[in-house]
């Protein structure tokens, strides 16, 4: 319960429509209505409209040492936006309008709450030759938080990590102070992150806990006037993943590159009639499909690029379908995909998610798959590679009925499991982690890098009001 | 391999529809329509807030679809928002309160949000638990909200929710009308175009007389109950229903044609669909009815109407009973009407702001959603905004500023060219 007095001081930030301590409006705010992760609490939400007023409810939040969380949809899988410790959810939605598109530079100055939606409502009607890369996450989702969490786009193959699509950040601190990183710092162009020193790190990975992103400029891509969705079908995960990798490592055009499992295909809907993932091989079907996209400049080039495709995958024995043949499904995002798998499960997804080595894609795949089925659930397993092959994300994910406290608990636990087990792997390491899995890194790192940490978190938010309870800097 | 390859084949993405085949589950749930939220509270919480319902669907430039969210701008105002509400309810995490139940009559029932979400239960059935939460309300005391009670209660008196008198409805009814005593058929006139927008009633009855229909209008016609139900008031609603099947099958009433999108929506598929009241009645909306006119060459359009306009689709003729096509039809056949669509169209049309109840109870609501359209009619230059439903026609009346647009009804066009 947050003192009347403190609620009066918002209001008279954002004015009186803006603030609201009622449980209705809050109880929106408690959960992330997606995970197993526990509920948390918000006492107060807020609705600023600009970067001014964000700095004033943080140094607010400071004087009466308050909790701040950041927050645009709050449904990330693994509740990072989630309240732990009470205080004020700063609900960016207000802030959501796209403040520029460079087409030379090829970049969108964007605010902190900018949905996919938003954004590509914008470059559909203003720029329409221009696309950002975007996530598989539903479209009222946010950009910015995406990129700050290394989330990965369907340009992914062009562009790495989301935080790869960073040019730029406007950032309030923990202290309420406003900063600016990369070239918008020097100039009024957000053309990337040179030529000081790349104090974006101080916001990427942080998880919301040193600050709160008002504005940021993110890449953006030419449209090809050609453009071809395959899927490759293989027997198994690990005949597949080799062609997957040549692939990748073969230009081509190549701007997307992601493997799944039956598990995880079944589980999209349509795939069968209740939604329900199925294991390949209680299916008796091929456990692997490769989704692969490539772009062209001319149609020439675009032809040369499908026939090399297609040939790389019939020598590694994967069977290719065209879009006209199904695979549109790939068709360019963004769309309401998870929302289609949660039902008929419970409506629960969560997954144990990591960034890793080429290497280890088959190695987590049949990890997870054996933990998954010791506790009857089927594994599903999605991939996807990234720049160029230089790295890739592998992750298993977990359905469970969001009403039913008992699947929840076994979900947890086999999460964790999971967790340990992959965290074996020579290469790999956390994507997206909630809180009981990030304070892990602190076992792997060097001493003096947790003490670094500590001391930058203490620097940006010194009195720890930053979305306590989560990310990497508070325990 | 061919099996999977089968399944891929099988996947329907639908362009400017998603990935998701939305029809195709009714059977496996065996959902039912206007059931109470004991029956929907095992699906509702499948929602994940993930705020697909809140903008167009891949189309339109990801346009805003929901009055409600846009206008207070909290989650819970969203679809996302109530459904998770409701879930908090039944699940006992939640309590009823006047703010709760405020939440949900600011909600226009337009449907916009349901045609986004690619869950296919919530596309097809959400709107059915915003219903049941409706009715809950009145239950336990907190609902309907207090100026949708006062105009009940004159609505249970006076057969309408306009505080007008009944025996002053027909006043609209110009004598040189011409009414056949015993047809089959009546024309239901409905209260907005009786006591409000009577140039569309009188439009509607010339139209009539021209193609030499017989028509009667009922004496006694009342209210269909439509603001009554939408707010919840199941019980009083049906009352109203049963009264009015009655009156108009003793008087040997076969077929009805109305100008008013609630009434048709409340005739064709409430009455009979929520209150079981098969009445066997015909029921046909006058663009349908125009168009059938049209196609067997019994209607010409003999005279130019040049005008540039933009059709509105008014949300109980279109999400609600699927009705795009047969006034874009009617209007396309008229000489000289340049018909231009807005951004938001058909199934994702911005709503007016006038349904559910939401006229009487947010006024300030109303007027942002009606704002929002008339604005969006501007930008395709169109010089009127043209409907098929007399509430929304007052509405955006009532909300257009310094004759910037016209707002007219399809009726009143015909009118002029036949």
């Amino acid at each position: 319960m947050i003192d009347s007095k403190i609620i009066v001081e918002l209001e008279n930030v954002v004015g009186k429509k803006y603030v609201s301590d009622q449980p209705e409006i809050q109880f929106l705010y408690h959960y992330d209505f997606v995970t197993a992760e526990p509920e948390g609490i918000c006492d107060i939400s807020i609705m600023p409209n600009s970067a001014e007023e964000v700095q004033e409810i943080v140094k607010l939040a400071n004087k009466h040492k308050i909790p701040v969380v950041p927050w645009v949809s709050g449904i990330n899988f693994g509740s990072i936006a989630t309240p732990r410790k009470g205080g004020i959810v700063v609900d960016l939605r207000r802030l959501n309008r796209v403040l520029e598109v460079n087409e030379d530079d090829m970049y969108a100055v964007i605010e902190g709450g900018t949905t996919w939606a938003d954004l590509q409502g914008y470059l559909e009607k203003n720029h329409p030759g221009l696309r950002a890369g975007i996530t598989w996450s539903p479209p009222g989702t946010g950009i910015v938080p995406s990129c700050l969490c290394y989330g990965m786009f369907d340009l992914g193959m062009l562009g790495g990590s989301g935080a790869e699509f960073i040019n730029g950040l406007e950032v309030v601190l923990g202290s309420g102070d406003l900063v600016k990183v990369g070239s918008c710092s020097l100039s009024n162009y957000w053309y990337g992150r040179q030529p000081l020193p790349d104090l974006a790190g101080l916001f990427i990975g942080w998880e919301g806990s040193t600050g709160i992103v008002t504005k940021a400029a993110i890449k953006l891509w030419p449209k090809m006037p050609f453009r071809e969705d395959f899927a490759a079908l293989g027997l198994t995960i690990d005949k597949g993943v080799p062609v997957m990798l040549k692939l990748s490592k073969a230009g081509l055009g190549i701007c997307d590159l992601v493997i799944v499992n039956f598990g995880w295909g079944s589980s999209v809907q349509e795939l069968n009639e209740k939604n329900i993932a199925k294991d390949a091989k209680e299916a008796n079907m091929p456990d692997f499909v490769g989704l692969i996209t490539t772009q062209a400049y001319t149609e020439k080039q675009h032809e040369a690029q499908c026939e090399a495709i297609k040939e790389i995958c019939k020598e590694g024995n994967l069977r290719v379908l065209s879009a006209q043949e199904g695979a549109e499904v790939i068709t360019p995002p963004p769309m309401q995909l998870w929302g289609c798998w949660n039902f008929s499960r419970g409506g629960g997804g969560q997954w144990v998610g990591t960034y890793c080595s080429t290497r280890d894609i088959v190695k987590f795949y049949n990890l997870a798959r054996e933990i998954c089925l010791k506790h009857e659930k089927i594994p599903q397993f999605y991939s996807r590679i990234l720049f160029g092959g230089h790295y890739v994300v592998a992750r298993t994910n977990i359905n469970f009925n969001k009403n039913n406290p008992e699947e929840i608990k076994t979900t947890r636990a086999l999460l964790k499991e999971i967790h340990e087990e992959v965290q074996q792997l020579g290469g790999v390491v956390m994507y997206k982690p909630p809180k009981w899995a990030v304070q892990t890194y602190k076992n792997r790192t060097l001493p003096a890098t947790t003490e670094l940490i500590e001391k930058i978190k203490k620097l940006l938010d010194p009195n720890n009001i930053m979305n306590p309870g989560q990310g990497i800097g508070d325990d | 391999m061919v099996g999977v390859i089968k399944i891929f084949q099988r996947l329907r993405y639908m362009k400017r529809m998603g990935l998701t085949h939305v029809d195709t589950r009714h059977e496996i749930h065996k959902i039912e329509r206007h059931q109470d939220l004991e029956h929907y509270k095992d699906i509702i919480y499948q929602c994940g807030k993930c705020g697909t319902c809140r903008t167009v669907y891949q189309d339109a430039d990801w346009a805003a679809v929901c009055p409600s969210g846009e206008f207070r701008k909290f989650e819970s105002y969203y679809l996302g928002g109530k459904n998770l509400l409701t879930w908090g309810l039944t699940s006992g995490k939640l309590k009823w309160t006047e703010h709760l139940a405020s939440i949900f009559y600011s909600c226009t029932v337009c449907m916009a949000c349901l045609q986004q979400c690619q869950i296919p239960e919530i596309h097809t059935y959400a709107v059915e638990w915003l219903m049941a939460m409706r009715e809950e309300a009145v239950k336990q005391g907190y609902g309907p909200m207090p100026e949708q009670k006062l105009y009940t209660e004159h609505t249970m008196v006076e057969n309408n929710p306009y505080m007008e008198k009944h025996g002053d409805r027909l006043n609209w009814l110009p004598s040189h009308i011409k009414q056949t005593p015993d047809a089959k058929t009546a024309y239901y006139v409905g209260c907005t175009s009786s006591y409000r927008e009577q140039n569309v009633a009188v439009a509607t009855a010339e139209i009539l007389n021209s193609l030499q229909v017989d028509f009667r209008i009922h004496p006694n016609e009342s209210c269909c109950g439509s603001p009554v139900y939408m707010t919840g008031q199941t019980e009083k609603a049906k009352k109203i229903a049963e009264e009015n099947v009655k009156m108009f099958k003793d008087a040997g009433i076969e077929k009805i044609i109305t100008s008013c999108a609630g009434c048709y929506r409340t005739w064709k598929d409430t009455y009979p669909n929520k209150f079981g009241l098969n009445h066997g009645i015909e029921v046909k909306h006058l663009p349908e009815f125009l168009l059938d006119k049209l196609k067997n060459g019994e209607l010409n359009f003999s005279k130019e109407f040049n005008m540039k306009i933009t059709y509105h689709d008014p949300c109980h003729i279109g999400r609600h009973m699927g009705i795009y096509k047969p006034p874009r039809q009617v209007l396309e056949k008229i000489p000289g009407l340049e018909l231009l669509e807005m951004k938001r169209n058909r199934h994702n049309a911005w709503c007016c702001g006038s349904g559910g109840g939401v006229r009487s109870a947010f006024k300030d609501l109303s007027a942002f959603a009606a704002n929002e359209r008339i604005e969006e009619a501007k930008e395709t230059t169109a010089e009127a905004i043209v409907s098929c439903c007399p509430f929304c026609l007052n509405q955006f009346k009532a909300n257009i500023k310094n004759n910037e647009i016209q707002a007219l009804d399809l009726s009143e066009i015909v009118k002029q060219i036949i």
